[in-house]
C-alpha cells in the first residue's frame, strides 16, 4: 500500500504563533524552581512528604511518559521486524517522540531523585532483586536504542549519508532488543508495584501487574501513534494525515484494548477481588472510569470501521483512550495506594512547573526535530541501499 | 553603649556560646580532671558520669554520656530508685535546657524600662555588687522584711533558706501552696507527717484522686502504677478528663470538680455501714472513730451520687472492693491538690479511708525526711532575730499551714495591699511566679511595685525578662549542689560538663552575695566540693567515691512505725489540732461554687513533655507536639456552634485569652482544659515565646483558709468564638 | 548476657502512656534533627465516645523485619539486614530514589526532604541503636522506657514472653502477636488490648510483600531471552522470505498487514 507523502521534508515551517515563546517561558520557570529545589531540596518546592515520596512527578513524568513512549517499539517491532513496511511513514516521528520522552524521563528523575549525582551508582551498586534497577537500567540501555534507532535519519539530517547508512546496519538487532528491553521496561512499571501489595488497592495491585502494564501499554502505544500523527499534521500544515495508515493501526486497538479487558477483569474474578467492584467507594469509582474511558469507549469506537475513517473520531478515540490509561498509571502509581497518615497529598504548582517546563522541552525539541530532520520522509530509499 | 544587647543580639550571644563549646574537641581541664580521677572518662575524656536530674523536682539519677567535652545522652541511674535506669521525656531532653541556645550565660543587668526586656551584659563583681547594694538600701530604709525571697523546691534551697534567714526577713514564698498544701496538711492533721510513703509492692487496688501519674509523671512511681495494672491491680481514677492515667484505669470516673470530697465522704460510709474496716487497726491505732461514724453517717453512695455524677452503685462497689483488697489497698493522696477550697478537706477524707481499712505499714509507710539524718553541713551561727509578721498571713491568717511551706498567692496579694506593710525588693531563684501564681495581672502589678527585683535562673524566663538583675545559674549538668537524700542514700549532682559561659552555681552565687551583704559566717564553705566534705565528714565518706559511686550510703534509722507525731500518737480520724482551732475536725460536706449557666469549670494539669513553667524552651520537648490548645467536650462544642481548631476566646472574672480549641470526647461536658505553662511573656525564650497562652491569666486567687493552698479549678470560665 | 541470636523487641500496648521518652531519647542517642524522628508514636487518638473511651499508643518504628522488602527493593542495595537483627544503612551508595519508602510494608524509612544537592540528602530509620548494642547497651528507647512497656533480647525469648503474658490474661490482650508471623515475620513484637489498627499498624500478611517481587524478577531473565529468540526467529525468517519474494518479484503480502496490530 502505498501512500502519498506529500512534500520533501524540510519545508515545514512554524506558523508565527506564540507557542515557542510560552515553552520558552515555561522552561524558564522549571528550571528556575528546579534550581531552589537543588539548593534547598526537594521538600522546598513540592508537597511530597513521608506520607507521599512519591507524587504528581513519578505518576505523569515517569508513568504516563514511558506509557505514552510505547508507540515506538511498537511501531519498530512492526516495521523492521514484521516488515509492515506501510508503516514506515509512521516510524521516524514516533522514536523521536520517545527519545524525547525517555530524555524527559531522566530529566524529571534528575529532579526526582533524592542524589541525582549518584545516578551511575546504578551501574555499580547492583542488587538484582529490585525492580527499581530493572527500570533505571531498561532507562539507560532504551535511550542508548533509541539513538542508534534514530542515528541514520539524525545523520541525514547533517548530511552525513554515508554515516547514516552504516548505523543502519545496527538497526534491526538494535530493534530487537529494544523491543525486548521496552517488554521488560513497561512490564518493570508494574512490577515496581508488585512489592507494594499491603499499600496498592486491590482492584489494581495483582501479581500480573508486569503483564498488565505491557498489555495496556500496547494500546496506549497504538493510540500515541493516532495521537501523534493527528497533532503533527496538524500543526505541520504540509504533512498530510495518513488517514488509511492510522485506520489500520486504529484497527488494532479493539483486540489491543479487548485482550487488556479479558485480562484484568479474569484477574479480578478469579483472586477473588471483583468483591470491591462496587464496595470500594472512591477506589471504585477510579477504576471504573479507567475502564469505561480507556477501555469500553474505545473498543466500540474503533470496532467500527467507519469511525476508523474519521480523523475526527480518530483523534477523539485517541485521546480517550490516553485518558482513560492515564488514569490507570495515576491509580495505581497515586490515588490507589494506601496511606498509614491520613495527610492529604496536593501536587504544588513548583512541582506542577517542572513537569510543564520538561513537556515543553519535549514539545520544543520535537518542533525542531521536525523541522531539521527528515522525519516523515519515507526512508525506505535508504534501508533498501543498506 | 555598644553593651546593651537588644534580643537579637542576645539569641545570637546564646548561640554562638554553644556554638564554640561544639567546636572544642578538649574536655575542659577542671571537670575533665574530676571525672578522670573518679574513674569515669577514658584518656579520650568520654565516658559515663551519675548525677541527678533536675528537669522536674522527682530528681532521678542519671548518668550522663560525655565526649569531647560535651555531654551528648543522659540515660538513667539503673542504682537509683527514682530512675531505675530511666528517665522520662524531659529527662531525656534535660540536653537541650542545658544547650539551649537562649541560656543566659552571663549576669544581665537592665537598661530599659521593666518588661521592655532591654539588658547589657555585666561582670558577676558588678552584678553581685549592684545587687548587695540595693538589698542594703532596702534594709536600710525600711527594714529586712522590705525584701521578699521566694524559691521553688531545689537542692540548693537550703542555702536559699540560710541566706534569706540570715538576712533577716520572715517573707519567704514557695511553690507549695500553688502545689500540694491541702495534701501536706491533712496528712499533719491525721498522720502527722508531711507525706507518708506509699508502697506499690504488692497492690490490689489504688483510687487515684485527680493524680494523673501517666503525665504528670513521677519517674519510678508511674513505673510502679503501670507494673501493678500489669499484675492485675485494679486502679479507679477520678479526674473530669480522660487521662492518659485514666485511659489505664479499670474505672474512669469523671467526677463533677470539686465533689472528690463528696465521693469519698460515701466510701468512708460504706466502709463503716457494712463494718467492712480493719477493727483491730482502727481500736489499736486511731482516734476519733465513733464521731466520725456518725458524723458519715448521712453521705451514703445515693447522697453523693447526686453531687458526684458518679452512680452510687459504683461508688459502693468500690468501697466494698476497695475494704476488700486491704491492706493491699490505696487511696492515692495526690500532690497537686490545688483545686478547691474544699480539697483540704478531700485529703482528709483519703487519709482517713487509708486509716479505715488499715493499710499502714503495707501500702503506706513512714518516709525517711529529705534532711538526710548524719549528713554534715557548715557551721552555722545563730540567725537574726526576726520581728516583723509575714507578708503571707502565716501564722495570723493560716495557723496551720507550717512556716517553711506558707502562702505565696497570699504573699503577693499583701504586695500588693502593701498589708500590713510595704515590701521593696524581690529575690527570686529557680521560680516563675509570673506564670505559676494565679491571676498575673495581680502577680505583674506586685513586680511593679518592687524597687528591685534579682532573679537567678538559666534562661531568661519570664521573671527574670521582668527583673532589675539576672543571675545566670550554671544547668544542672554543669554544676555541684547539695547531696539529695532519697531513702538511706544520698546522691551527688556533680558537673558534667564545664559551666557555659559565665554561669555559676547557686552555692556560689548565695556564698558571693552573702559576703556582700557581711553574713560571710553564714556561708562557710570555700567552695561546693568544700560544702559536700563538710556533707560527707560526719559519715567518714570519701568524696571521691562519692563521685565515682554517685551516692553515699547512710546511717539508718529505724523508728517506730506504728508511731505519729500527731498530738494523740495516734492516727487521728478527727483531728484535735483543727478541732482546738474551730475548725471541723471530721471532714464534713461543703458544696463547693459551681459555675453559673453558661460558664465552664476551668482545668488545669500537667503534660507528660513539660515541667511547670520553665520547660517551654526547651526545642526537644516540642518534637511533634502541636501547640495546646483548649479542650472542649465534643458535644458541647458543636452545641456552642464551636468547632475543632476554631480561635475561642476564655474569659474569667480576672482577664481572658485566645486560644486555639480541641474538640473532644475526652473531656466532662461542663469542664475545659488547658496545659499550663504556655504563653509565656519574656521574648528572650525564641521557642517558647509566642507559643500558647496561659491559664494563669484566668485563674482567681481563692486560698483555702486552713491549708493555705490556692484553688486552681475553682475559677469559671466562658468560652466564645474569637 | 549472652550473645543474641537475634535481636528482638516486645512491645506491650498496655504498659504504654504515650510520654514519648522513647522518641526523646532515640533523637537524642541518634542525633535525629528536629524535623525527623526515627520513632513516631502512633494510634494516639481517643476513641468512643465519652465517658465510654479508650485509647491506645505504641512507638512505630523499624520493624526490623526478618525478610526485609527494603533490602529487596533497593536498587543499590543501600540496605543490608544483619544477621542478629538489625537492617542497615549505607549512605555511600543511596540515590535516593525512595523506592524503599514505598516498599517498606510499614511505610518506615524517612527522607531529608529539606536536603539539596550538597546537603547530601538521605533515608533515615531505626538502626536499632547497633552503636550500643555494641557496647552491651539496650537501644536507648527501650532503656529510657519509664513503664517498661518495651522489652529488648532474644526473638525467640520474647515471643514465648508475649504468649505467656497473653496466656495470663488472655482477658486483656488480643490473642495475637504482631510481628512473629507477619510479613513473614519481624523483630519488633508487639501485644495489644486494642486491634492492631488502632495502633496505626497495617494490615500485611504472613508472607513478605517482596516475595512476588522477587518471584517476577526470577521469571524475567529467561522471558526475556525467550522473547528475543522469538523475535530474532521472526526477524530471520521474514528477511529469508522476504529474499525469496523478491527473487519471485512478487508483491508484499496481505497478510501480515493484518497482523501488525495482533502482534505482541
Ligand atoms: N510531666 C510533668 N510531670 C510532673 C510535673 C510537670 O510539670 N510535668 N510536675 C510535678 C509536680 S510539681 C507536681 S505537683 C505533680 C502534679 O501532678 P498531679 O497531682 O497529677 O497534678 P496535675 O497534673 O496538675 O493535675 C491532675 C489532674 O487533676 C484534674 N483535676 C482538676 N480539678 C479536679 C478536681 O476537682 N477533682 C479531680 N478529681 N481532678 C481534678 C485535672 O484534670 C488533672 O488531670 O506532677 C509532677 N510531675
Ligand atoms: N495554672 C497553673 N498554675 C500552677 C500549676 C498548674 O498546674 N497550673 N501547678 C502548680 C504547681 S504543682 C507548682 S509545683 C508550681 C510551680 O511553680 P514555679 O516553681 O514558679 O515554676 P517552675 O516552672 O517550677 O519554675 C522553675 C524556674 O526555674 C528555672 N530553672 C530551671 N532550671 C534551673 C536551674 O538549674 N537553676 C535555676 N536557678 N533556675 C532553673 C526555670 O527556667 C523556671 O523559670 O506551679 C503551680 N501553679
Ligand atoms: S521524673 Fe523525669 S524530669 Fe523528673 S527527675 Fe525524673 S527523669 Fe528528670
Ligand atoms: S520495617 Fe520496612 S524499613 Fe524496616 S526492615 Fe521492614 S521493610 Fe525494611
Ligand atoms: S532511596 Fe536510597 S535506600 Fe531507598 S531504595 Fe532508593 S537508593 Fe535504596
Ligand atoms: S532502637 Fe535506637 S534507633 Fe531504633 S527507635 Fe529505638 S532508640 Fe531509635
Ligand atoms: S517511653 Fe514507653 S511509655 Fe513512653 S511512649 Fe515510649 S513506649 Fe510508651
Ligand atoms: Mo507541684
Amino acid at each position: 500500500m502505498k501512500i502519498d507523502i506529500a512534500v520533501p521534508s524540510r519545508l515545514y515551517h512554524f506558523r508565527p504563533n506564540p507557542l515557542p515563546v510560552i515553552l520558552v517561558a515555561l522552561m524558564a520557570i522549571g528550571l528556575a524552581v528546579a534550581m531552589v529545589r537543588f539548593a534547598s531540596g526537594i521538600g522546598a518546592i513540592s508537597n511530597l512528604s513521608n506520607t507521599y515520596p512519591w507524587g504528581f512527578w513519578i505518576s505523569f513524568d515517569i508513568y504516563t511518559g514511558i506509557a505514552i513512549s510505547s508507540g515506538a517499539f511498537l511501531l519498530a517491532a512492526a516495521v523492521y521486524i514484521f516488515e509492515i513496511r506501510s508503516l514506515r511513514p509512521l516510524l521516524m516521528p514516533t522514536i523521536l517522540t520517545a527519545l524525547l520522552g525517555y530524555f524527559m524521563e531522566v530529566l524529571a528523575l534528575m529532579v526526582d531523585l533524592g542524589r541525582p549525582e549518584r545516578i551511575f551508582n546504578m551501574l555499580f551498586y547492583q542488587n538484582f532483586t529490585s525492580w527499581m534497577l530493572v527500570v533505571g537500567l531498561c532507562v539507560m540501555i532504551y535511550l542508548a536504542i533509541l539513538a542508534v534507532e534514530i542515528a541514520p535519519i539524525f545523520l541525514r539530517g547533517l548530511k552525513q549519508d554515508k554515516w547514516a547508512h552504516f548505523a543502519r546496519r545496527f538497526i534491526k538487532p538494535a530493534v530487537i532488543l529494544g523491543v525486548v528491553v521496552s517488554t521488560i521496561h513497561q512490564g518493570s512499571l508494574g512490577a515496581l508495584l508488585l512489592i507494594q501489595s499491603a499499600k496498592l488497592h486491590p482492584l489494581w495491585w495483582t501479581p500480573l501487574l508486569p503483564v498488565m502494564f505491557f498489555v495496556s501499554s500496547i494500546s496506549i502505544g497504538l493510540a500515541m501513534v493516532i495521537f501523534e500523527s493527528s497533532m503533527t499534521s496538524r500543526y505541520f500544515k504540509s504533512h498530510h494525515l495518513e488517514i488509511k495508515l492510522l485506520a489500520k493501526v486504529a484497527g488494532a486497538i479493539p483486540y489491543a484494548v479487548g485482550i487488556y479487558a479479558v485480562l484484568r477483569f479474569a484477574q479480578l474474578f478469579l483472586s477473588g477481588n471483583s468483591q470491591y467492584l462496587f464496595s470500594s467507594g472512591l477506589m471504585s469509582v477510579l477504576f471504573w472510569v479507567e475502564i469505561v474511558i480507556g477501555v469500553v469507549v474505545p473498543f466500540i469506537l474503533f470496532i467500527s470501521p467507519r469511525n476508523r475513517a474519521d480523523p475526527r473520531t480518530l483523534l477523539i478515540g485517541a485521546i480517550i483512550l490516553l485518558v482513560g490509561m492515564v488514569l490507570n498509571r495515576f491509580n495505581v502509581s497515586w490515588f490507589g495506594i494506601h496511606r498509614l497518615q491520613e495527610v492529604g497529598y496536593v501536587p504544588s504548582l513548583a512541582e506542577i512547573s517542572i513537569s510543564l517546563a520538561i513537556f515543553s522541552f519535549g514539545i520544543l525539541a520535537f518542533g525542531l526535530g521536525a523541522r531539521y530532520l527528515p522525519l516523515f520522509e519515507d526512508s525506505d530509499a535508504i534501508a533498501e541501499r543498506a | 553603649m555598644e553593651q546593651t544587647v537588644s534580643r537579637r543580639d542576645f539569641l545570637k550571644l546564646g548561640g554562638a556560646a554553644a556554638g564554640a563549646l561544639a567546636v572544642g574537641s578538649f574536655v575542659p581541664p577542671r571537670v575533665a580532671q574530676a571525672a578522670l580521677e573518679a574513674g569515669h572518662l577514658n584518656a579520650q575524656g568520654d565516658g559515663y558520669i551519675p548525677s541527678v536530674c533536675e528537669m522536674c523536682v522527682w530528681r532521678c539519677g542519671l548518668l550522663a554520656k560525655v565526649k569531647d567535652g560535651r555531654v551528648v545522652k543522659l540515660d538513667g541511674n539503673p542504682d537509683h530508685p527514682h530512675s531505675k535506669g530511666k528517665l522520662c521525656p524531659r529527662g531525656q531532653a534535660g540536653i537541650m535546657t542545658t544547650y539551649d541556645p537562649d541560656r543566659v550565660l552571663t549576669p544581665l543587668i537592665r537598661v530599659g524600662s521593666r518588661g521592655e526586656g532591654k539588658f547589657r551584659k555585666a561582670s558577676w563583681e558588678e552584678a553581685l555588687d549592684i545587687v548587695a547594694q540595693k538589698m542594703l538600701e532596702i534594709r536600710e530604709k525600711y527594714g529586712s522584711e522590705a525584701m521578699v525571697f521566694s524559691s521553688t523546691h531545689n537542692l540548693s534551697q537550703v542555702q536559699f533558706e540560710n541566706f534569706l534567714q540570715a538576712f533577716g526577713s520572715p517573707n519567704y514564698g514557695t511553690q507549695r501552696s500553688l502545689c500540694f498544701n491541702a495534701m501536706i496538711v491533712s496528712n499533719l492533721m491525721t498522720y502527722g507527717m508531711e507525706e507518708p510513703a506509699r508502697n506499690y509492692d504488692n497492690l490490689q487496688y489504688i483510687i487515684y484522686t485527680g493524680r494523673n501519674l501517666a503525665e504528670a509523671i513521677s519517674n519510678s512511681e508511674t513505673g510502679e502504677m503501670i507494673a501493678a495494672i500489669d499484675r492485675g491491680a485494679k486502679m479507679v481514677c477520678l479526674d473530669p478528663r480522660f487521662t492518659k492515667t485514666a485511659a489505664k484505669a479499670t474505672d474512669w470516673l469523671p467526677i463533677r470538680p470539686g465533689t472528690d470530697l463528696a465521693f469519698h465522704l460515701a466510701l468512708i460510709n460504706v466502709i463503716i455501714e457494712e463494718r467492712l474496716y480493719n477493727q483491730a487497726f482502727v481500736e489499736a491505732y486511731t482516734t476519733g472513730f465513733d464521731e466520725l461514724a456518725a458524723s458519715t453517717k448521712p453521705y451514703t453512695p445515693d447522697w453523693a451520687a447526686e453531687r458526684t455524677d458518679v452512680p452510687a452503685e459504683t461508688i459502693a462497689r468500690i468501697g466494698r472492693e476497695f475494704a476488700a483488697a486491704a491492706p493491699f489497698a490505696l487511696a492515692h493522696n495526690g500532690w497537686r491538690t490545688s483545686n478547691f477550697v474544699n480539697s483540704f478537706q478531700a485529703e482528709r477524707a483519703i487519709t482517713i479511708l487509708n486509716a479505715l481499712v488499715g493499710n499502714w505499714g503495707t501500702s503506706m509507710v513512714h518516709a525517711g525526711g529529705e534532711e538526710g539524718g548524719g549528713l554534715g553541713k557548715p557551721p552555722q551561727p545563730p540567725y537574726p532575730r526576726i520581728s516583723a509578721q509575714r507578708l503571707d498571713g502565716v501564722p495570723w491568717m493560716y495557723p496551720f499551714v507550717p512556716l517553711k511551706i506558707g502562702v505565696f498567692q497570699q504573699l503577693r496579694d499583701s504586695i500588693i495591699d502593701e498589708n500590713p506593710y510595704k515590701a521593696h525588693g524581690w529575690f527570686i531563684s529557680r521560680q516563675n511566679p509570673v506564670l505559676s501564681l494565679p491571676d498575673r495581672k495581680k502577680t505583674l502589678a506586685a513586680m511593679a511595685s518592687m524597687d528591685f527585683i534579682a532573679t537567678v535562673d538559666v534562661i531568661l524566663n519570664d521573671t527574670a525578662w521582668f527583673s532589675d538583675v539576672v543571675l545566670p545559674e550554671a544547668s544542672y549538668l554543669e554544676r555541684y549542689d547539695p547531696l539529695a537524700v532519697v531513702g538511706d542514700k544520698a546522691y551527688i549532682r556533680q558537673p558534667v560538663i564545664e559551666p557555659q559561659g559565665e554561669a555559676k552555681s547557686a552555692l556560689w552565687i548565695y556564698k558571693e552575695l552573702g559576703s556582700r551583704l557581711g553574713m560571710s559566717e553564714f556561708f562557710q564553705y570555700a567552695d561546693e566540693e568544700d560544702y559536700i566534705k563538710q556533707q560527707l565528714a560526719p559519715l567518714g565518706a570519701s568524696f571521691d567515691s562519692l563521685r565515682s559511686q554517685g551516692y553515699v550510703e547512710l546511717p539508718g534509722e529505724a523508728g517506730d512505725q506504728f508511731q505519729w507525731q500527731t498530738p494523740s500518737g495516734k492516727i487521728e480520724l478527727k483531728s484535735s489540732t483543727l478541732e482546738s482551732a474551730g475548725f471541723a475536725a471530721i471532714p464534713t460536706w461543703s458544696e463547693p461554687p459551681a459555675p453559673a449557666e453558661g460558664q465552664f469549670y476551668l482545668l488545669t494539669g500537667k503534660g507528660a513533655r513539660q515541667t511547670q513553667f520553665g520547660t517551654q524552651n526547651n526545642q526537644l520537648l516540642h518534637k511533634y507536639d502541636d501547640e495546646p490548645r483548649l479542650w472542649m467536650n465534643a458535644k458541647t462544642a458543636k452545641a456552642q456552634g464551636l468547632r475543632d481548631g476554631d480561635m475561642v476566646q476564655v474569659a474569667s472574672e480576672v482577664g481572658s485569652i485566645y486560644v486555639r480549641l480541641l474538640a473532644t470526647e475526652a473531656i466532662r461536658p461542663d469542664c475545659v482544659y488547658m496545659m499550663p505553662g504556655f504563653g509565656h511573656l519574656s521574648m528572650g525564650l525564641t521557642t517558647a515565646y509566642g507559643l500558647g497562652s496561659s491559664d494563669s491569666d484566668l485563674h482567681v486567687t481563692y486560698t483555702d483558709p486552713i491549708s493555705g493552698g490556692q484553688a486552681l479549678t475553682q475559677t469559671f470560665v466562658t468560652v466564645q468564638k474569637a | 548476657m549472652a550473645t543474641i541470636q537475634q535481636h528482638a523487641y516486645l512491645f506491650d500496648a498496655t504498659r504504654c502512656i504515650d510520654c514519648r521518652a522513647c522518641m526523646i531519647a532515640c533523637s537524642v542517642e541518634n542525633s535525629v534533627p528536629m524535623n525527623d524522628s526515627y520513632i513516631w508514636v502512633t494510634g494516639s487518638a481517643v476513641m468512643g465516645e465519652y465517658p465510654d473511651l479508650r485509647r491506645a499508643t505504641m512507638p512505630y518504628h523499624c520493624m526490623h523485619c526478618l525478610e526485609p522488602d527494603c533490602v529487596s527493593a533497593c536498587p543499590v542495595g543501600a540496605w543490608s539486614k544483619r544477621e542478629d537483627g538489625p537492617v542497615l544503612y549505607d549512605e555511600d551508595k543511596c540515590i535516593g530514589c525512595r523506592y524503599c519508602m514505598n516498599a517498606c510494608p510499614f511505610s518506615v524509612p524517612h527522607f531529608d526532604w529539606d536536603k539539596g544537592l550538597f546537603g547530601g540528602a538521605l533515608m533515615h530509620k531505626c538502626t536499632m541503636c547497633v552503636q550500643r548494642l555494641e557496647v552491651g547497651q539496650e537501644p536507648a528507647c527501650v532503656q529510657t522506657c519509664p513503664t517498661e512497656a518495651l522489652k529488648f533480647g532474644e526473638r525467640e525469648a520474647l515471643i514465648a514472653e508475649a504468649h505467656s503474658r497473653i496466656a495470663a490474661h488472655p482477658e486483656r490482650y488480643i490473642d495475637h502477636v504482631y510481628g512473629e508471623l507477619e510479613n513473614g515475620g519481624t523483630s519488633y513484637l508487639i501485644l495489644s488490648h486494642v486491634p492492631f489498627g488502632e495502633l496505626g499498624l497495617p494490615d500485611v500478611g504472613v508472607t513478605p510483600v517482596k516475595n512476588v517481587s522477587e518471584a517476577a524478577m526470577r521469571a524475567t531473565i529467561p522471558l526475556a531471552l525467550g522473547w528475543g529468540a522469538v523475535l530474532t526467529g521472526v526477524t530471520v525468517g521474514m528477511e529469508l522470505n522476504k529474499q525469496r519474494k523478491d527473487k519471485a518479484g512478487k508483491e508484499e503480502p496481505a497478510e501480515v498487514e493484518a497482523a501488525a496490530g495482533g502482534k505482541r
